[in-house]
């Protein structure tokens, strides 16, 4: 096939079909996409503030604020600020701690050979690929026995298993790129290893540590089923809430509480999503696997 | 010498740690209880039976195998589908154009939101009685609900496959935006001056040098849909259901010794997930190097 | 002119409410109860001094709006108030996620300090925690106000069939019944049997379904179990010890109607709802003519929190609807025993017993205590809250005509795994 078309000698550079049928096509394709992916958070807001919203009205008849309210209400026995914070903590620890143990792994990964590299590399996978309900269940146990269950501390340690995968991928992926001489010249003009890591590594790696940082808070974040094991009903966070309130068939309070629970993360997608591009070679290291 | 000498193993060591006390940890006492290790009760006897029993009983055979199936055909279709949108829409989104930002943006939008979420958007959007049913109904398209076809809880995951593809296009669109980034436009223009159509730059050009990306992001999407059990839960039927559903039904069920044939299907989950992927990558490496 | 009594009713309440406070003091043990970390108990007041400055956590189903407020307004209040101890529902998605804590525990070796100090139980879950010995007690016929429980009544004293003896202490009466929309059936349509029902769905294709019958889903067992007792012409020949003879001869025929009824139902039977906030859903929304409940109040308490429809309201069949009692229990290493008692005395004091059958409350279930056993006062507090159930409510007479009481668990475990392979398999 490309033999056959680079034989055949173009007419015109851009050889492609007239030119306003691409974009158009282009367009809708790119607009149905978009706006099927948005589409949910459409039919959130709609729920939130409806009451009895049953078939087949389109738009609810009576409008409310009754589950903003109540979500609201410590009456409602849903500590929602409670399970926000606690949440935020979590999720806060759990990504400054795997930055922190995962920096040298990663810069070990991408940027040494050793022995047994391969094997290093697929068991720190390996957590992602094996679902969280095969070594919870175990871990459960043991962590009680260790007194660690039913603890934010507890919980904080577990969510670091599935954290840990991602966040060594991704820096990998920046140390794989990252020139180690400016370090080296640092050092030989006299600076001490903390200054040469806060002015020559840490400015060079930050985009890369950002998008690390974006996926580790996720991860924790959106954990249900290692936090209900291990946190034992007395850690409450939101997943949780979120779960009780899906099956409670109550829609407007589950849309409430889903808005609530994607506000934060959608946020930190905000303020991120600049670093998300190849440059950092952060997502590259999740294109390694 | 000694820093020289055990460098690269401190560097390691935190993250090891984690994986191996942590997460062999508690997959290694998953995997004694599964075979009914029980040192509290001094039972130190270790059999099958639980997994014989999930596998081959009469009562739940069918229940495990149709389960497998559906768990397969899943995760394979989410894989499939993610990917593939992925890929268009990230080469729609790499051109410029009016507006690229915000399209950039709401590319991007499922990514931070957990797959529970994505779940309960799928079912008031799709379900009988959901907007879209709705949106049908005042157009005159549907009488009633029961016209709207059965999206969500139905019998061919469905639901469960659209939610995942909803988490996961953005997931894998980064990546391959990512690598497109890296590239830079060069392959195109050398290929788009030979006289390459766009077909034929898509074919022979950008899909063999995003192709190594997109595998590693469909492992990775690959293993969640294959172990996960919240989407499953809310929008899959009472039968089949999806291993890991199984699984949790078995750990909730207040018959104690369920609780073993419980960890049985989780560790079943876990091999065939290891094993599948395992045979992925060789796969893929080796087309990878062939190309 | 009902609302009024019942406004005259509450603040009759709230009156009666600081007068029990007064009377509290007075409260003594109507039997013995085991000892607390090695505090023996001798005295009401030495439980009421265990638990002062103390937290209680409550696990139970939180899949219910208007309950969790329920209970955190009416308990978590007047405990912090009246007796120093802070209140904390921990909510789940099944009360086996309450067990299965406990049974870790002890797995673990936990055996003091354990998250659970009190779960909403009854049937499956607590023969499971009483036959593993993993409950506290026997305390439920000690603590104060177990003296308006009428213990004699055997609907009471065995949970699904196995004896309580004190290890778990009643909260609420529950009666299965169906909720029609009074907007869209006629009352003299509403199928009064399985039989009518099996017409009904035949004449009207696609409008029932029930919940699937499992763990975790104790209503579809329900419904399954009523339909076994009309086939076999009667629930008197199921009470009692389990009867394998008797299962063997009617199961088969009991799969027959279900497999034939698949045809008529919603989505042929395909899929059934998994919970009953499914089937209040598709009920709401139209998808399908009748819901359940377990309420007194019937379909009021949905209607008040917006689950259901305003033209909602209960029915019953004519027999075979089954009325049972739902308990609490605490477990062998709770560790706020103290507190977790003074709970469950709480629970059965007359104002809040008043207190939960009122719809608007948001509670709506019967009470455990028996209105004969309590002083006059008390007793037309309760007679005005049980008056007036609001307009989603069965017809009391009828509710009363059709109870018969649940049976021994095995016949539950047999009906669940039966009903998977014969009829959902199938």
């Amino acid at each position: 096939m490309a033999s056959a078309s680079q034989s055949k000698k173009p007419q015109k550079l851009p050889g492609d079909k007239p030119s306003w049928l691409w974009p158009l096509f282009r367009t809708s394709v790119l607009g149905f996409i978009l706006f099927m992916l948005s589409f949910p958070i459409i039919a959130f807001f709609i729920n939130a503030f409806a009451f009895r919203w049953f078939y087949p009205q389109l738009f609810p008849k009576n409008l409310s604020m009754d589950a903003w309210e109540n979500i609201f209400n410590p009456a409602s026995g849903v500590d929602l600020w409670g399970a926000l914070s606690t949440s935020l903590f979590i999720a806060v620890t759990v990504t400054l701690v795997s930055l922190i143990i995962g920096m040298p792994t990663a810069r070990a990964l991408g940027m040494y050979k050793f022995k047994g590299k391969r094997i290093v590399e697929f068991l720190i996978l390996a957590p992602i690929i094996v679902p969280g309900i095969a070594y919870v269940v175990g871990l459960n146990i043991n962590f009680l026995q260790l007194g660690l269950a039913s603890s934010v501390f507890g919980v904080m340690l577990v969510h670091l298993i599935p954290v840990m995968p991602y966040v060594v991928l991704t820096l990998s992926g920046v140390f794989a790129n990252y020139n180690a001489d400016f370090e080296l010249q640092a050092r030989t003009l006299g600076a001490g290893p903390i200054a040469t890591f806060y002015h020559v590594t840490l400015p060079a790696i930050f985009p890369g540590l950002v998008v690390s940082g974006l996926f580790a808070f996720l991860v924790s974040w959106s954990q249900y089923i290692l936090t209900l094991l291990i946190g034992g009903g007395k850690v409450q966070t939101i997943p949780l809430l979120v779960f009780t309130a899906a099956t409670s068939g109550n829609n407007a309070r589950a849309a409430a509480i889903s808005l609530v629970f994607i506000a934060p993360a959608v946020l930190i997608l905000i303020l991120t999503s600049r670093f998300l591009s190849g440059r950092s070679g952060a997502i590259g290291g999740l294109g390694k696997v | 010498m000694f820093w020289e000498r055990f460098r690269i193993p401190l560097m390691l060591a935190p993250t090891l740690f984690v994986i191996i006390a942590l997460f062999m940890g508690g997959l290694i006492y998953g995997l004694l209880q599964s075979l009914g290790w029980q040192p509290i009760i001094d039972n130190y006897d270790i059999n099958l039976d639980a997994y014989a029993n999930v596998m081959f009983s009469e009562r739940y055979a069918n229940e495990f195998w149709q389960g497998l199936a559906l768990t397969l055909w899943v995760s394979l279709a989410s894989t499939f589908f993610t990917s593939a949108i992925a890929i268009i829409g990230a080469l729609l989104l790499r051109e410029s154009f009016f507006g690229k930002k915000v399209a950039s943006f709401l590319f991007q939008l499922n990514l931070p939101i957990p797959p529970i979420v994505i779940g309960i958007g799928m079912l008031f959007l799709f379900s009988q009685s959901g907007l879209i049913s709705r949106i049908g109904g005042s157009l005159d398209l549907i009488e009633r609900s029961r016209d709207f076809p059965i999206l969500v809880k139905d019998h061919l995951g469905i639901g469960i496959i659209m939610a995942y593809v909803w988490k996961e296009v953005p997931f894998i669109g980064v990546i391959v935006l990512a690598v497109l980034q890296s590239l830079g436009a060069d392959f195109e223009d050398v290929a788009r001056s030979l006289g390459a159509n766009r077909w034929q730059r898509f074919r022979h050009v950008i899909l063999p040098l995003v192709m190594p990306g997109v595998m590693s992001g469909s492992i990775i999407v690959f293993a969640f849909t294959f172990g996960s059990f919240e989407v499953p839960a809310l929008l899959g039927v009472s039968f089949p259901r999806v291993l890991p559903v199984m699984a949790v039904r078995f750990f909730r069920n207040p018959d104690l010794n369920s609780r073993v044939e419980g960890t049985a299907v989780a560790m079943i989950v876990a091999l065939i997930a290891l094993l599948l992927v395992l045979a992925y990558m060789w796969v893929s490496r080796r087309a990878v190097r062939q190309e | 002119m009902w609302r009024k009594i019942t406004l005259f009713g509450l603040a009759l309440i709230v009156a009666l409410g600081a007068f029990v406070q007064v009377q509290s003091f007075q409260d003594t043990l109507q039997g013995s109860i085991p000892a607390i970390e090695g505090n023996s108990i001798g005295t009401w007041d030495e439980v009421l001094e265990l638990a002062r400055g103390g937290e209680v956590n409550w696990w139970m189903w939180g899949g219910s709006d208007s309950i969790n407020q329920f209970v955190n307004t009416f308990y978590g209040g007047p405990l912090a108030e009246e007796f120093g101890v802070s209140f904390n529902q921990v909510q789940l998605a099944d009360t086996v996620d309450a067990i299965n804590q406990v049974l870790s525990e002890s797995e673990a070796g936990v055996n003091s300090g354990g998250a659970v100090d009190l779960i909403w139980i009854n049937g499956e879950n607590f023969k499971t925690l009483k036959q593993a010995d993993l409950l506290y007690g026997p305390w439920a016929e000690g603590i104060p106000n177990s003296r308006f429980v009428d213990w004699s009544n055997p609907a009471l004293n065995r949970d699904f069939g196995l004896p309580v003896e004190g290890f778990e202490s009643p909260w609420s009466g529950a009666q299965f019944q169906f909720v029609y929309d009074t907007a869209r059936t006629a009352e003299e349509d509403l199928p009064r049997s399985f039989a009518d029902l099996e017409a009904f769905a035949a004449a009207n294709p696609g409008t029932f379904t029930y919940i699937a019958p499992g763990p975790g889903a104790f209503q579809g067992t329900r419904f399954v179990k009523q339909v076994l007792f009309e086939i076999s012409g009667g629930q008197e020949q199921w009470v009692g010890d389990f009867n394998q003879e008797l299962w063997d001869q009617w199961s088969p025929e009991l799969w027959a109607r279900l497999n034939a009824l698949e045809a008529n139902l919603f989505r042929e039977g395909s899929t059934y709802p998994a919970d009953v906030n499914e089937l209040n859903q598709l009920f709401s929304n139209g998808e399908i003519d009748f819901t359940l409940t377990q309420a007194i109040a019937g379909a009021s308490p949905g209607i008040a929190s917006g689950d259901l429809p305003e033209t909602a309201k209960a029915f019953v069949w004519s027999n075979n609807m089954i009325g049972d009692f739902n308990y609490v229990a605490i477990p062998f290493n709770a560790a706020n025993k103290a507190s977790a008692l003074v709970l469950s005395n709480l629970i059965l004091r007359p104002d809040r017993q008043a207190l939960q059958v009122i719809p608007e409350n948001g509670f709506g279930l019967g009470f455990a205590i028996n209105t004969n056993l309590v002083d006059p006062a008390d007793r037309a507090v309760l007679e005005l809250a049980v008056n007036d159930l609001g307009s989603g409510a069965a017809d009391p007479d009828e509710l009363g005509a059709s109870l018969v009481s649940d049976i021994v668990a095995e016949y539950q475990t047999l009906i669940e795994q039966g009903w998977e392979q014969n009829v959902l398999q199938n």
